[in-house]
């Protein structure tokens, strides 16, 4: 039995305060819910609306095994595994400059620069940006990337010129 | 090949990452593995802290290797850490999907540190998942040995989104413009005609206003002067103005004979158009319609072609025109008087200049207005489909108030564009009025008698000259925007016409006559996607005669084996042989003529009961068909529609229960009488009664042919000869329903008494 199978008790009488997690640092998240330790995924239920709340943690199955509905109930260490966690699950592109929209055949080539470097995408023509609900704009690639405009009334003026079309 | 360089410049051109593995880091590491190949590698394009960078995970047969950049110092040569793991190592891959960000690990001993950790944008993931699929095989214990390329692996894996969402044809408009050209010559004498016809009416439309200065400058003034005879110049004058109404006949004639010949050969280029598109579509591959959308189909076919129908038969002229008229009228105002010339031809092109920044605005609010549009048709596509739902939950208000919100906003959206057009074509105006007035004023000095001498003819032609300005000016402003119409429905046309067919009849293909229906599958694998095997070494012996049910869990490979005994695809490895041929060297479409097929959810062409049935035999009488159908348990229901088998059915038609039309489908696979016959779930949307009525009507249909057929109620298969049970794309179990049973823990046992306790 390894350090992280050592049994919380307190899991089979109060499971969602019991739920404790573990970064491993190497990339793994691990569950001990009683006497198991399982490495789990995540997925945040309200990614836009609630995206630090109502966590299902998913077993390697894609089964849910928990939901942590409020990080708050989680001891110290599991919350800031689970925040480190969440970094990742919730990761999407961050556009902080708009360089060129281009319409082409059938598809609209997009060059922008996100806070992780410089990309380049394409939308369906008739793929619209996606208002977000606490705001800010979303778009969708044709791969399935996600590109997140959070303030896009404070980009510079060429970039909300560009993005003039796509606001309301 | 030719895909694969398709691929690599759509990597090139829109998504800016390598279009394959840096050649020096694939030679060093299948250096360091021994000269072991490269089989699948992929782009992890995000590092351990979500920046964007670039990393490689290459796949051998005993090896993964991780290669990161090294951070270069001086921006040049860029090394790489590799980090080797042999693939016996691997225990488990587990891949995390985020919302943009996954990560695939690769799992040692369970209390180990991960072997390898990658992390990679959506855009990565179907390479990834090839990957992964070959990891997770030989977890398993199977092998899998990739067939295709490597490189062709990942530019397949990169570019088909962007592929199947754009129709890449060529990236150069003006050679789309020329082969689209091309289409007019079969019709170059109409096309020569239609031109000339063109060319007359600008060169004559520029004779009017040079006959009224003539007129003005040697009748008019030399009357009023008294040099010239009042009888003289009333000859002259009537010339004059029966030249002016011969021309304006000849004028009308060539733009009647422009606008007709233009139109119907642009209606003739639409109709090659549409038939060769049509034609090549039924002989593409399934795999084909599988990428794109029926409905974008259709409008390739109809919208597109239509389109270009009017680009060939008056873009083309109009543009061609337009920039004649615009040389013509420039050069004969710059001889007639060089001065005013300039006045009036400097401006032109700061005026279409301005027509093009116009488009381009407007193009930019037409956006935004199309976005707000699409959200009022959003509304209308939510609520008339699910009309009922809203009034259950009575929310008749709530919609009511969204569609009036998405309502204004797209008016006023809409408002934007008519102020913006209403304010610009007179502003336009304006300025070409203000060179009149430009004209004007270096005219009337001169006039005068100050300067370089005008006579009174000129300036009334030039004034005429003026106004014929306007519209070739609109044509040029517009022109870029008539070219970017045709060219994208071009583009959408070539791109099916560009589409080989990937199923193809050898050079010489043989014939089957008859079929015999003995049917051999031999260590028959295939992947659609080249790498994923669905079917995984099948061999199976059937004779002519038999009814084999083919069961097992979804995905199992039941469709696929059906597939690629109708050769809808080519295996991927090993043989399907009918008679003893490899169905790749038969003749497809007589091959098909004996193959039947009655499917889950038959379709039904718009058309009578009759046409239905007699569908692809014409010839058929009418006493075989009711022959056909009374087999088919149809004929009752039939008689008992409105008009019999002459009612129409199908789509816009009379609508046919489900059990009505497969028996339809029934009777009409009885008329084909095919040796080989393909049953697909053909009972699995039907009430009991329906099914038993179906189940007579199949018997009828079978006895004498050899039969597959894929069915979930295993109680419908308990006649077949034999039964063969697939999962995972093998051949898990074959025999009688008997045999099978008997066998403790089988797969077929099992999933035959889970659907009795259900019952």
């Amino acid at each position: 039995m390894n350090t992280l199978e050592r049994a919380t008790p307190a899991y089979r009488e109060n499971p969602q305060r019991a739920i404790v997690l573990r970064n491993l640092g190497d990339g793994r998240l691990m569950a001990i819910l009683g006497e198991n330790a399982v490495a789990i995924k995540l997925r945040q239920c309200f990614p836009w609306s609630e995206p630090a709340r109502h966590i299902s943690l998913r077993d390697s199955d894609d089964k849910e095994i928990a939901l942590v509905d409020d990080p708050a109930s989680l001891d110290a260490e599991s919350r800031q595994a689970l925040e480190l966690a969440l970094a990742e699950a919730g990761f999407v592109l961050e556009v902080t400059r708009v360089t060129d929209i281009e319409e082409e055949i059938e598809i609209r080539q997009w060059t922008v620069e996100t806070r992780q470097g410089p990309r380049s995408f394409q939308t369906h023509l008739d793929d619209w940006p996606r208002v977000l609900p606490p705001g800010g704009l979303l778009i969708r690639d044709v791969g399935g990337d996600l590109y997140r405009l959070a303030e896009p009334q404070r980009l510079d003026k060429k970039s909300r010129a560009l993005l003039w079309a796509f606001v309301d | 090949m030719q895909q694969t360089h398709i691929n690599r410049e759509i990597i090139g051109r829109y998504i800016g990452q390598p279009g394959q593995l840096p050649p020096a880091l694939r030679a060093r590491i299948e250096r360091d593995w021994g000269d072991e190949p490269v089989q699948l590698y992929a782009l992890a394009d995000l590092d351990a802290g979500l920046r964007l960078g670039e990393s490689w995970v290459a796949l051998g047969p005993r090896r993964v290797a991780v290669a990161r950049a090294l951070p270069d110092a001086n921006g040049s040569d860029r090394g790489w850490d590799i980090h080797s793991i042999d693939r016996e190592r691997i225990q488990a891959v587990q891949e995390s999907p985020g919302l943009s960000a996954n990560t695939l690990m690769l799992l040692g001993a369970p209390d180990d540190p991960p072997l390898a950790v990658a992390r990679y944008t959506q855009r990565q993931r179907g390479a990834f998942e090839n990957i992964r699929f070959v990891l997770d095989e030989a977890i398993v214990g199977r092998t899998v040995k990739p067939d295709a390329d490597a490189d062709q692996v990942y530019a397949d894996a990169v570019a088909r989104p962007i592929r199947d969402a754009q129709a890449l044809v060529s990236r150069h408009r003006a050679t789309v413009i020329l082969r689209l050209l091309k289409y007019l010559a079969p019709y170059r004498r109409q096309v020569n005609f239609g031109m000339g016809a063109a060319a007359i009416i600008t060169m004559v439309s520029l004779v009017p206003p040079y006959l009224a200065g003539y007129i003005i400058d040697s009748v008019v003034r030399p009357v009023q002067e008294g040099t010239l005879s009042r009888d003289a110049a009333a000859t002259i004058a009537w010339i004059a103005v029966a030249t002016m109404a011969v021309l304006y006949g000849i004028r009308q004639t060539a733009a009647h004979l422009r606008l007709k010949l233009m139109s119907v050969l642009g209606e003739l280029v639409a109709r090659d158009l549409r038939a060769e598109l049509y034609e090549h579509i039924q002989r593409l591959s399934l795999s084909f319609f599988s990428r794109k959308k029926t409905g974008s189909l259709i409008t390739r076919v109809t919208s597109d072609t239509d389109r270009l129908w009017d680009f060939v038969a008056f873009g083309v002229v109009d543009v061609s025109l337009s920039l004649i008229m615009l040389i013509g009228l420039s050069t004969v105002l710059l001889l007639m008087d060089w001065r005013l010339g300039l006045v009036m031809t400097i401006p032109v092109p700061l005026l279409c200049w301005l027509i093009y920044q116009h488009g381009e605005r407007l193009n930019r609010v037409f956006l935004r207005a199309w976005r707000k549009w699409s959200r009022v048709t959003d509304v209308l596509s939510d609520t008339i489909p699910g009309i009922k739902v809203v009034k259950a939950f009575n929310q008749e208000s709530r919609e009511i108030n969204r569609f009036g919100e998405r309502n204004e906003a797209v008016t006023d959206e809409f408002n934007r564009i008519h102020r913006m057009w209403t304010t610009f074509w007179p502003l336009l105006m304006l300025a070409v009025h203000a060179t009149t007035v430009t004209v004007w004023v270096f005219a009337m000095p001169r006039l005068l008698g100050d300067g370089a001498p005008l006579s009174a003819g000129v300036f009334v032609s030039f004034l005429l000259y003026t106004t014929m300005f306007v519209a070739p000016i609109e044509v040029i402003g517009q022109m870029a925007r008539t070219m970017n119409r045709a060219t994208s429905s071009a583009h959408r046309v070539f791109e099916v016409l560009d589409s080989e067919p990937e199923v193809r009849d050898s050079q010489k293909p043989v014939r089957l006559e008859p079929v015999r229906g003995a049917v051999s599958f031999e260590n028959v694998t295939f992947a659609y996607d080249g790498v994923r095997q669905v079917l995984r070494g099948i061999s199976f012996q059937v004779q002519p005669g038999e009814l084999i049910g083919l069961v097992g869990p979804s995905g199992g490979g039941k469709s696929t084996v059906v597939n690629l005994l109708a050769r809808f695809y080519d295996v991927t490895g090993g043989a399907v042989r009918v008679d003893g041929v490899d169905v790749r060297k038969l003749d497809s479409g007589h091959y098909r003529r004996q193959l039947g097929m009655v499917l889950q959810d038959p379709y039904l062409f718009h058309g009578t009961v009759l046409e239905n049935i007699r569908y692809g035999h014409n010839e058929a009488s009418l006493g075989a068909v009711i022959a056909a159908a009374k087999a088919a348990n149809a004929h009752d229901f039939i008689c008992k529609l409105g008009q019999g088998y002459d009612t129409v059915v199908g789509e816009r038609g009379h609508t046919l229960s489900g059990g009505e039309r497969q028996r339809v489908s029934i009777a009409r696979a009885i008329l084909h009488d095919p040796r080989i016959l393909i049953l697909d779930e053909a009972t699995s949307s039907v009430d009991t009664e329906t099914e038993r009525e179906i189940q007579v009507a199949l018997e009828r249909l079978i006895a004498g042919r050899t039969v597959f057929a894929i069915a979930h109620r295993l109680s419908t298969l308990r006649r077949a000869s034999r039964l063969f049970v697939l999962e995972q794309g093998k051949l898990a179990e074959s025999g009688t329903h008997r045999e099978l049973l008997s066998i403790p823990d089988g797969i077929y046992r099992r999933l035959y008494e889970m659907q009795l306790q259900l019952q």
